[in-house]
């Protein structure tokens, strides 16, 4: 069983990309929309404990997000559009939004 | 066969109406005879604090609600030790005897069990 | 399976949505929604709970120059003649009223309208039931 976790809310003011984290299954990926694409700010400790799950982290970006907030993608994230969302949430057994 | 579904509650429950709303998806649930699971994690823990008083603040009691669910069918019920420990309540004296106290590395694997997840 | 690729499945979504009109994500669980039927998909149910009873609000009103959420949801529903509940605990207690429930509990404003539908989670759960997949939006 597979888990695509999808979180909108910002690192830095909520704890919601921590817990996940915690509980997230090796065949589990994680789709950053919204103010979670802050995760991927340079330099960051978000982006240092993602970077710290290593490459069997699966992780994707909605492409829309990072671009309104000139976000650059590292390499251990891949940008997604929305026909790209929905075959991650085929490809998952489920969808886990963080809301 | 009926797919399962687990609620996974995150809000404190006097911080508005999810708390509420999040048991009433379970409670509904348990009603039409379904599969469902309960987990309490993060804030959502301290809907099991002992010696509530929810009219301090002219709310309805949840904790009525949450000890009928095992009368309504839903006896899947957890909180994540973790939360429980980091915000300081004892384990054993949470508000709902039939909790199960999972460790954090259990979590994941609780999720696998369900075919379906609403975290709200 | 790499994202992007065409899936050859022909999945039935249940979509819910937690978030008012000018939450970020209404937009995207619109365009979600969007998507899935152009890929070929089916959407079972639309159930909107929590704030996402605003989403359905006929009430909202936008500056002419940004999108009009509501209007296109209401829409997309409608075009795609499409299954659209609105939960009725959830909506009465952020008035989110129908004819009905508006002269039930006589209140002086009807700001729910067709396509959308009041009625109780029991349509989330039966909507979870029919489902492939579902998928839930609420937050920023």
């Amino acid at each position: 069983m597979s888990t695509l976790h999808v979180l909108s809310h910002s690192p830095f003011t909520d704890s919601r990309l921590t817990s996940c984290l915690r509980l997230l299954g090796p065949q589990d990926a994680i789709l950053l929309c919204g103010d979670a694409v802050y995760a991927l700010q340079p330099g960051s400790a978000p982006l240092a404990a993602l970077q710290a799950r290593g490459e069997t982290l699966a992780l994707y970006v909605l492409a829309e997000d990072h671009q309104a907030r000139g976000l650059v993608v590292p390499a251990l994230a891949t940008s997604v559009d929305y026909p790209a969302f929905v075959a991650l949430s085929i490809q998952y057994d489920k969808v886990n939004s963080w809301l | 066969m009926a797919q399962s579904l687990l609620i996974i509650s995150r809000q404190a429950p006097w911080s508005g109406p999810g708390a509420r709303e999040a048991l009433d998806i379970v409670l509904a649930g348990g009603a039409f005879d379904l599969p469902i699971g309960l987990l309490f994690l993060d804030d959502g823990v301290f809907q099991l604090a002992p010696g509530q008083k929810a009219a301090a603040v002219q709310q309805k009691d949840l904790s009525a609600n949450l000890q009928a669910l095992p009368l309504f069918g839903v006896e899947q019920l957890f909180a994540c030790g973790a939360s429980v420990a980091e915000r300081g309540l004892d384990p054993a004296a949470l508000n709902l005897d039939e909790v199960q106290v999972l460790a954090p590395a259990e979590l994941g694997a609780l999720i696998d069990r369900f075919d379906q997840v609403i975290t709200l | 399976m790499a994202p992007g690729l065409q899936t050859e499945f022909y999945m039935k979504f249940a979509i819910a949505l937690f978030s008012a009109a000018h939450a970020p994500s209404s937009r995207r669980a619109l365009a979600f929604a969007q998507a899935a039927l152009a890929g070929g998909h089916e959407i079972v149910r639309l159930f909107f709970y929590q704030d996402g009873v605003h989403s359905a609000s006929d009430n909202i009103v936008t500056p002419q120059d940004e999108a009009d959420l509501p209007a296109q949801w209401r829409n997309f529903v409608s075009e795609h003649q499409l299954d659209g509940v609105v939960c009725i605990a959830a909506a009465l207690r952020r008035g989110v009223l129908n004819q009905e429930e508006a002269a039930r509990y006589q209140r002086p404003a009807v700001n729910l309208s067709a396509p959308w539908e009041l009625s109780g989670l029991g349509q989330l759960h039966d909507a979870v039931q029919a489902a492939d997949r579902l998928i839930c939006f609420g937050g920023p």
